[in-house]
Parts: structure tokens; sequence; C-alpha cells
């Protein structure tokens, strides 16, 4: 992968420059830090409102819960930012010409994808870090104790699967030069693939599983699916294979 | 030394042929001019040369390097301009002039000083730590030149290089290119003949995905001076019309009358005999000569008798 150090660092500094590190973080971090906060004040939230007139009952909220929610809404949210960070990174270079200024240099298609999809991980693991230790402090200090080691591999599976949304639109951002195309593929498959996913023994197989895994382990359950992650990875890595051949097969 | 050779080299989108078996050779050192209207086949020949088209078949050697998929080496001997260049906006133009340098793997003390000599060579120093977002098309296209030199490539590709420049800018980049050629070979496609004129050594015109010729810019206009003559008399000139009418390797003898004056133009069937034999009969004649003018055509009309004709002379 020869080139893959400059571009890298390029990826890094324009996650930075252009603000999307801190438009990603910040989105993380909101739901980190509000999930339990929400959890822990609603009843007081529904009493300053007025009410409804109704007494409504709301049991309190367990530690466990209140990451399951994070976890949840991180999964849906990630989803949506993953395909549009990526669904431009390589349509947009192509179409606009700086990808013909950058590979008319000695640096393999190889690299300059993998550097794409390793900045943009890098972004998102950098905010699902910190969103997720903001998650897990609120929610032991103002909810109850949790599990950290349940948590901590939740969130390893939410991050794969996220890589896996990136790989999987990087792919169509390098088949199209239209990122409208490739996000709107990209997310048509993923939205297929989670429908996918919910179908007894068949879904075992999709990469939508992973997160149900990762629900599983925060409650405490001995669920596992393995041929998910494994399916996970191989895309991952076909995905990242086909972009850089599109590239190299055609016309930039 | 050869820099770049071409084989048959062709390009077809399903019918339509946007380069037909292109075969050339550009010697080292010297600019080439690639000239050609306006869809030509000049850019799809720059992509092919520059490994970011692949060729329906043949085949293309730059710099030693044969032209293929992803060929590393090439790339780090050759450098392009592309028609329109495009930066990252968010990068300064030093920013981007070292982003070059590392993939080159310049150490970092070469970098600053290639950069610091590039943005003065086109006059961006100060320009150069500001976003290239806000930078004009002008600046662009000089920051587009100076990233293709960051390598001194063997091979210098530049698609339009002056397409976008006011009058200073293109003589300042015309200059550049002249100066270059002591180092690097440039492969210039263009339309803007006046150009070509200036700092071509050698011109190859494109039509239709076709070469039409290869010339050297003096070849040329000597393979396509006019055979025509013009000759202005003080007296009334028409007794000698009708001498000319009389002789056998002359045609088209008439008075047109240019900017009021009247001017006797005759076609040679044979120049190099109308070359010595008219002047003697208008000695003969006996006339006061006040011009006599072998036509001799701008690049402009060699080109357009050169793509209307469409055929090897």
């Amino acid at each position: 992968m020869i080139g893959i150090f400059p571009l890298l660092k390029k990826e890094l500094m324009e996650q930075l420059r252009t603000y999307k590190l801190l438009i990603v973080g910040v989105i993380f971090l909101f739901f980190g830090i509000t999930t339990p906060l929400t959890l822990k004040y609603l009843p007081e939230i529904i009493e300053l409102a007025g009410g409804s007139g109704f007494e409504i009952a709301i049991p309190p909220p367990t530690g466990v819960q209140s990451l399951q929610e994070y976890a949840g809404t991180v999964g849906q949210i990630g989803v949506l930012l993953a395909v549009l960070m990526a669904m431009g990174s390589i349509a947009n270079e192509r179409k606009n010409g700086t990808a013909v200024i950058t590979l008319s240099k000695p640096v393999s298609r190889a690299a300059f994808v993998n550097a794409k999809i390793i900045g943009t991980t890098l972004t998102f693991l950098a905010s699902l870090f910190a969103a997720s230790l903001f998650c897990y402090g609120y929610t032991v200090w103002l909810i109850g104790d949790a599990d950290l080691l349940a948590f901590i591999g939740n969130n390893l599976l939410i991050a794969l699967f996220l890589i896996f949304c990136l790989a999987i639109t990087l792919l169509f951002s390098s088949v199209f030069r239209s990122s409208l195309a490739a996000g709107g593929i990209s997310l048509g498959l993923l939205i297929g693939q989670a429908g996918l996913s919910a179908i007894p023994r068949i879904g075992d197989f999709f990469p939508g599983k992973l997160l149900s895994w990762g629900n599983s382990l925060l409650m405490g359950e001995s669920n596992n699916y393995w041929a998910a992650l494994i399916i996970t990875v191989i895309s991952i890595i076909t995905c990242l294979y086909f972009s850089q051949r599109f590239l190299s097969h055609r016309d930039i | 030394m050869t820099a770049i050779r071409t084989e048959n080299l062709s390009k077809y989108y399903g019918p339509i042929k946007a380069l037909d078996n292109l075969n050339l050779e550009v010697p080292d050192n010297v600019v080439f001019g690639f000239l050609g209207p306006n869809g030509a086949g000049k850019t799809t020949t720059v992509k092919l040369l520059t490994g970011f088209s692949q060729p329906t078949h043949g085949r293309a050697e730059v710099a030693g390097e044969t032209v293929g998929e992803s060929n590393l080496k090439l790339q780090s001997k050759i450098g392009l301009l592309p028609d329109v260049p495009a930066f990252y906006e968010w990068m300064t133009g030093r920013d981007f002039l070292r982003f070059i340098g590392e993939i080159y793997q310049l150490p970092a003390a070469d970098i600053k000083k290639r950069s610091d000599e590039l943005l003065e060579l086109v006059d961006l120093e100060k320009a150069g730590s500001r976003r290239i977002g806000g930078y004009s098309r002008g600046m662009r296209q000089r920051l587009g030149i100076i990233q293709a030199l960051m390598n001194n490539p063997r091979v210098l590709f530049m698609d339009e290089p002056t397409s976008a420049l006011d009058p200073i800018g293109r003589r300042e980049v015309l200059e550049l290119i002249a100066h270059l050629k002591e180092s690097a070979t440039i492969f210039m496609s263009t339309h803007i003949l006046s150009d070509v004129e200036r700092v071509c050594d050698m011109v190859g015109v494109i039509d239709k995905g076709r070469l039409i010729t290869v010339s050297t810019v003096v070849e040329l206009r000597k393979k396509y001076t006019r055979s025509v003559f013009e000759i202005e008399f003080i007296e009334n000139s028409k007794p000698f019309l009708e001498t000319l009418k009389k002789i056998h390797w002359l045609a088209e003898p008439a008075i047109v009358v240019e900017s009021g004056t009247p001017v006797l133009r005759v076609r040679a069937l044979d120049v190099d005999r109308a070359r010595k034999e008219l002047p003697k009969l208008i000695a003969l004649s006996g006339l006061t000569l006040t011009r006599y003018e072998m036509g001799a055509p701008s690049l402009e009309e060699i080109f357009m008798e050169i793509v209307s004709n469409g055929d090897k002379r």
C-alpha cells in the first residue's frame, strides 16, 4: 500500500478541519449524555410539563436499560452518519477532480481506499469512545451499576457494524460518481440486511445481528453470533478489495 | 531518447472512437503541442498516457515505463496538470505541496525548500498560506502547475495549461514551459494556437480521434506554405494580369481589392518555378512594384486547413 501514510495524514487532517470529527463527536456525545439523563429525570420532566391529568407509573430505570437505549440509538444514528460520511468520500473526489491529481502521484488505489476507511473509522471510534464513556459514567452515577465488560463488548460490536456500514458505502462511492446514488444504494442495502437479520436462523448470518449480540451481552444472555461476526469481517475486506479494483479499472 | 511512444493506442466507447490507432513518438526535452478542436481526443490521450484510462487496444510507453494499471514507477516519473485542476479546498497552498511532497517521500526540509521555490516561481508566496478555497481560477491553475513539478518529472503532461489564465498569466506560464524543457519533456494539449506557435518545438494535430499530422512547427509552416502570390503595383496591373493568364504554371490570376488597394493575386501550380520566374516577369513588365509577397499562413490557417482536409500530407 504505497503512499498510505501521507494519505492517512491527509484524511485525518480533513476529519479535523472540515469539522467531520466534531460533528460526529457531538452527535454521539449528545446521545451518550442525554440517554441516562432522560431516563433518570423522565418522571420530573413529565411533571414539569404539567402532566396529562393521569397518573403514570414509571418504574425506576436500571443501568442495563440506560446502556441498552444508548446502544440502540447509537446503532441507528451511526448507520445514517456512516452513510453520510462515506457516500461522497470517493465519488466526490472523482467528480470534482481531486482524485486525478492525487492518483497521478505514486500512490496505490488500495492506499487511497484504505486511508479513507481508516480515517473515517478513527473518527467514529473516537466519537463512540467518548460518548460511551459519558454514557457509562452518567449511568453509574445517576441510575445504578452496570456491567462494564458487557458494555465494552457491546461497543466493540457496534464499532464493527459501523465499519461494515462505512465499507459498503465506500464501495458504492467508488462505483458511482454521484454521492447520492452511492448513499442511496448503501442505505437501501443496509436497511435490507437489517430486515433479513430479523429472520430466524437465516438472520444469524447477517451483520445486523451484531447489534442483537451486543444487546444480549448487556442483558447477560449467552446468545452469540460468531457467524455474523466472521461474515461482517469478510464483507468489510471484500468491499475494500472491490472498491480499489473498481478504481483501478474505471476511468478516473 | 524517446519520452513518449504509442503503438496503435485506441480508446473506444461503444461505437465512438475517442482515439483511433494513435502512433506517436515524442523525443526527450521538447515541448510537444497536441492540437485539436474540442472533442478531438486530446484529453482522452492524456488520460491514456497517464494511466487514468485503459486503452481498448494498443500500448504506450512514457519515460521508459509501460503505461498500465497502477504503474507507480511511471507515476513517480511524470507530472500531470489536468484541464481543470481541483484541490482539497480546506488545505492551504503550502499544505497541498507538503502533501504532494510527502507522497513522493521527500524529506521535510526538501519539501519546504521546494515548496518555497515553486510558490515563488508562480508568484504565490503570499497566497501559499491561504486556504485554496479562496483562490481564483488563475491561482488554482498556477498551483496546479507547480504541484506537477514537485518531483522534477521527466515527462510533464499539461492539459490546456493556459486556458484559465489572463494574458499576463499566460505569458508567464508559457515562459515557464519554455524554461522547463531543459529538464523535462512537455506534452501540452491545447486548442490555443498562439501558445503552440510560441513554445512548441513539435506539433501533433488530432481530429475525431485520429492523428492527422506530426511535425515541427517550422516544417508545418513550410509544408503548408500557400502557393498564392500577392503583387501590388503603383500603376494599373490589368495588362500584367493578361500576361499572367497566358502562363501555364500559374492559375486563377485575379485582381482583388484589399483595404481599397487593388492587389494582383495568382496561384502557382509549380511553386518553385513561380518563385524563380515571377520576379523576372515583373521586371519585364516595366511596372513599379510596391509589394511582392508569398502567402505565409498563420498556424490557425494551417490548422483549419489540416482539420478540414483531414488528410496526411
